[in-house]
């Protein structure tokens, strides 16, 4: 849930990019970063191996200004996609106020993604998020990569609700990524409570 | 803490790594990253605890040539970090840090109550509109560059 903090004036609101491995988590905040002007954005923090790979979380605050005498503040994190650090992204998961799943497209990804999205599910029961009534947006990034997979194949395979709003991307270029956070920001303060 | 120690900075953060108090010579530090990648140093060590057989380690000290840090748990859902450049003033950080922490850990653990005026300090409708306001202007959507469409 945002953090509130009195003292320092803020409300700071945790968003998570979430995805299987190589689906483009971390190039979605390099291109929100690139894209934003320098005063709204903080240092891009990158922790990856020599491949690539997130090692840790990949981070980046965004200060939207000021409403009510607070200071709007957005924290970006991606998760390590591998299996394997389970330990991280619980971590990173701890206290989101939303979350984007980046889907990878292509064709014979698509179990990938239904395991990645129920690691989600699971991590998010046992931090005891709300799971229903959590802001997710479903990103189908890699639209470019064909043969892809089915839109809306993620949901069914998963039986989310048809109300998820689900973006087409192609992170590398940039098409869909603004969209994404944007649709998530405003879910986020939509769902807000004090 | 600052004063006790001689230390050039100090921070209260959360265990999700936001900055919730600070101290000190903040200018020359980038404190929110350092907020964020502590918090994630310190739920590592903790899955290091676990498998050494430690349900957790209260302490993390990072020794470097100049500064060092010294971290420590407050309570169960904080830490406060400590930078020092001196090192033989160890003793006297690891004092205070344990000191402070047991009192801050005190009022944290308090129940909250809210001030009469906190609902009033935010007006949530009039806030989420202008939140809105500001999300829409900054994550602009380019239309030219951006072939997205939402499903």
């Amino acid at each position: 849930m945002a953090h509130i903090s009195s003292e320092n004036q803020q409300i700071v609101f945790k968003l998570v990019y979430f995805g299987p491995g190589m689906s483009g988590k971390t190039t979605n905040l390099h291109w929100i970063h690139a894209q934003l002007a320098e005063k709204y954005r903080g240092e891009l923090l990158v922790l990856d191996t020599e491949k690539e790979r997130t090692l840790f979380f990949d981070f980046f605050p965004v200060s939207l200004g000021r409403v009510e005498n607070y200071a709007i503040k957005f924290h970006l994190y991606t998760i390590p996609g591998q299996i394997h650090y389970e330990a991280s992204r619980r971590l990173i998961l701890e206290g989101a106020d939303g979350v984007a799943f980046i889907a990878d497209s292509r064709m014979g990804h698509l179990e990938k993604n239904i395991q990645s999205y129920r690691m989600m599910i699971d991590n998010m029961i046992d931090l005891r998020i709300p799971v229903d009534d959590f802001p997710v947006v479903l990103q189908y990034n890699k639209r470019d990569l064909e043969p892809l997979i089915e839109l809306g194949s993620i949901e069914r395979e998963l039986g989310l609700s048809p109300g998820i709003p689900a973006i087409e991307a192609v992170a590398s270029e940039g098409r869909g990524v603004m969209q994404t956070l944007r649709l998530l920001s405003m879910e986020v303060i939509r769902k807000f409570q004090l | 803490m600052v004063g006790a120690t001689g230390a050039l900075i100090s921070l209260l953060i959360s265990r999700e790594g936001v900055c919730l108090s600070q101290a000190g010579e903040l200018t020359s530090l980038n404190t929110t990253a350092l907020a964020a990648l502590v918090a994630g140093m310190f739920a590592a060590t903790k899955e290091v605890a676990t498998i050494v057989g430690e349900n957790q380690f209260s302490i993390l000290l990072q020794q470097g040539d100049r500064r060092h840090i010294h971290i420590s748990l407050v309570g169960k859902r904080s830490m406060m970090v400590i930078v020092f450049e001196d090192y033989t003033r160890i003793g006297k950080v690891r004092m205070e840090a344990k000191k402070a922490g047991e009192a801050i850990s005190r009022i944290l653990e308090m129940p909250v109550e809210k001030a009469p005026d906190e609902e009033g300090e935010i007006y949530l409708p009039r806030f989420k509109e202008y939140a809105l306001n500001l999300v829409d202007r900054i994550f602009r959507v380019d239309e030219e560059d951006d072939g997205a469409h939402q499903l």
